[in-house]
């Protein structure tokens, strides 16, 4: 079962190449920021292996996988075929380190699932404003069944 | 001396909570044995920054991704659906989304309606006092007088809120002339019985650690215990041992470390899922008096395994809804394409559920409608889908097909080396004109609803939730597995509470039916408790 775990050692993993390819996969465009920008995967990848060890051989796989040097997103594409699970490992990996950055967050306007508040009986409000009258105006919609 | 109960219920889920706990307060012996543990909240993952981590390996719907020890892989190889299910104290409730739907009377009519299937032999009127007594014990939150159905109690609390995508959505269905209402979710809006209420974390299909979502962890199991049922965790029943007389004697289980046992009973009860039940039933094969599975002179045992298809219709605003963001459970629902209408080329139809629709990594890594994007163009698909959307999730009834259905498989195994269950299914090409028919009709309500743009993700494999049919109530034993007291017509100890007892599916979410009629299973038991046969 997952719990909250320790980041786990990645000293397997050549971390500046991973870097490299996840630039290629989300680079900076449309006004955010690159993977590497963020420093994300320096940042985020023990924690993301601690809660996911399922991950880390086949992100090893990926990242021996594929030269950076000639990645592309038809490369990229080309992995799902050849090896699904390191595919899987590499695409879940980058992106949880992406998303898991504040300034990411921030700019995507993502504060987590957070907890909230509210009134349960400000329903009486759209009730009493008359949104649900059109369907009770239009009757019943069950069918009468014998027996 | 070996020691004797009343009762034994073999599943602490969600119709073995509900015997149990019924049961046990009105006097009754009771011992449930449950393979999981009892779940604890603290280790759920919905507010922690790993969820959507989580949700796709420890915290899986699927046993077979999961693989923790107490869960059993399931062979769905021939499968256009993959099975899901938890294997815990509250079951699959504690990964369902909680949406608390009834039946419908025409569910039980399929037969006499639409000229398909089978009916029920019992009713609608039959289920409404257990239907009323199971929303109280729950504690349902909804908003009475839908003109979907037949006038019945209001529920314990208000309906939960609307959001911000239901009140568009519910605006659309107005322009159209089209259903909708707040749907009734098994999720508090406000305190009851000691619970908390929803805090709209979006998070329920992956436990809710609140507690405000029903589980009967903690609606049924803390009562049943306190009127003295025994619940035994970590404990694999193996198979349902039998007398010279062909009654069950109890049953064989194994603890977590493999020790064998045996729990006597007068009577027993399964309430292990319509996969579960099925491979108990079939495990419980005895050369001498059913040879082909306990309780199966009619050969359907395992047979008519229904799971509901699902497609989900996703549409996109221009502006944020904070679509990661409610209960999931559903805000609104819609029946408008519910009942038959014989000019659209099928009978039966689907209900619609509108949920959320998750956080980055969903949109990135889609486990429903939408495409992985790489590259420059990822951030142009975020800008413009993130937190801007709303899914409807669209159930449709499957109708009983016995070439769907479970039986062992011959090499795979549990933990234990027992023989795991194999699931052959097809979605049926009845099914398929029906979803496409809803998928272009939620894709019509979303435009509506001003969405900008819409996406369907139809017919999903990752969808097996609802298990329901390998065990089909009915008068004729030739014909069916039990009688509508759920007590197999071949051994007159043995119930089944599940859903394994539904002769067809309806179109809605089956939690609740399954809660009312293993409380009227219950019910009835007690009321005949006289005249039941047991062992000597």
């Amino acid at each position: 079962m997952t719990t909250p775990t320790s980041p786990a050692p990645t000293a397997d993993i050549d971390i500046h190449r991973l870097t490299a390819l996840a630039d290629v996969m989300l680079p900076a465009a449309h006004g955010m920021p690159a993977v590497s920008d963020v420093k994300a995967v320096e940042s985020y990848l023990p924690q993301v292996l601690g809660w996911r060890k399922d991950l880390h051989q086949p992100l090893v796989r990926a990242v021996d996988a594929l030269d950076p040097s000639l990645f592309t997103i038809d490369r990229l594409s080309a992995l799902h075929e050849e090896d699904e699970d390191a595919y899987v490992a590499l695409t879940t990996a980058v992106a949880a380190c992406y998303y898991l950055s504040p300034v990411v967050r921030e700019l995507i306007g993502y504060p987590g699932q957070a907890a909230k508040t509210y009134d349960p009986f400000a329903y009486t409000e759209w009730v009493a404003e008359g949104l649900l009258d059109p369907v009770v105006d239009r009757g019943p919609i069950w069918r009468e069944v014998p027996g | 001396m070996t020691y004797r109960a009343d009762v034994l219920i073999i599943g602490a889920g969600a119709s073995g909570g509900v015997a149990a706990r019924h049961l046990a307060e009105h006097g009754f012996d009771v011992v449930c044995l449950e393979q999981g543990d009892w779940p604890d909240r603290s280790a759920f993952p919905g507010a922690r920054p790993d969820w959507e981590l989580a949700i796709r390996k420890d915290w899986a719907m699927s046993p077979n991704v999961r693989s923790r020890p107490e869960d059993y892989p399931v062979v769905h190889d021939d499968s256009d659906i993959e099975p899901l299910m938890y294997n815990a104290v509250g079951g699959s409730m504690i990964i369902y989304a909680g949406t608390w739907p009834r039946m419908l009377p025409s569910d039980f009519r399929v037969r006499t309606m639409d000229g398909v299937a089978d009916d029920w032999p019992i009713a609608y009127s039959d289920l409404v006092p257990y239907y009323n007594a199971i929303d109280q014990q729950i504690g349902v939150s909804g908003l009475a007088g839908d003109p979907a159905y037949p006038p019945h109690d209001d529920y314990p609390l208000p309906p939960l809120p609307l959001g911000a995508a239901g009140r568009r959505v519910a605006e659309g269905h107005n322009r159209l002339g089209w259903h909708w209402w707040p749907e009734p979710n098994a999720i508090l809006s406000a305190p009851y019985d000691g619970r908390r209420p929803c805090v709209q974390r979006g998070v329920c299909t992956s436990g809710c650690a609140e507690g405000a979502k029903a589980s009967t962890d903690l609606t049924h199991w803390p009562k049943a215990t306190a009127a003295g049922a025994r619940l035994i965790t970590g404990a694999r029943v193996s198979r349902i041992t039998m007398d010279p007389r062909g009654l069950a004697t109890g049953a064989v289980w194994l603890d977590r470390s493999g020790v064998e046992h045996h729990q006597e009973a007068d009577v027993v009860i399964l309430a292990a899922n319509a996969i579960g039940t099925a491979r108990l039933l079939l495990l419980s094969a005895d050369d001498r008096h059913c040879p082909d599975g306990l309780a199966n002179s009619s050969g359907l045992v395992g047979r008519r395994l229904m799971m509901h298809p699902f497609s989900v219709v996703t549409g996109w605003w221009d502006d944020q809804v904070e679509g990661w963001q409610g209960h999931f459970g559903a805000s609104i629902t819609s029946y408008q394409f519910y009942e038959t209408d014989p000019d659209r080329g099928f009978v039966r139809g689907a209900k619609w559920a509108l949920s959320p629709v998750g956080g980055p990594l969903n949109h990135i890594l889609p486990m429903r409608a939408g495409n992985e994007v790489w590259g420059p163009d990822h951030h142009e698909l975020m800008g413009r889908t993130f937190g801007r959307g709303a899914s409807w999730a669209i159930f449709g009834e499957d109708l009983p097909e016995e070439s769907n259905r479970v039986d062992l498989d011959p090499e795979r195994t549990d933990s234990h080396g027992i023989p795991a269950p194999r699931v052959s299914y097809r979605i049926s090409d009845h099914s398929r004109r029906l979803m496409a028919f809803q998928e272009a009709r939620a894709e019509e309500s979303l435009r509506a609803s001003r969405c900008r743009e819409t996406a369907v993700a139809s017919m999903i494999p990752y969808s097996g939730w609802h298990l329901m049919g390998t065990a089909r109530m009915g008068n004729d034993s030739a014909s069916s597995v039990v009688n509508t007291r759920q007590q197999a017509h071949d051994v007159p100890n043995l119930y089944i509470a599940d859903a394994s007892v539904f002769v067809t599916s309806s179109g809605v979410n089956p939690t609740c039916t399954i809660t009312a009629l293993a409380l009227r299973t219950a019910d009835l038991l007690v009321q005949h408790r006289s005249e039941q046969k047991v062992p000597a």
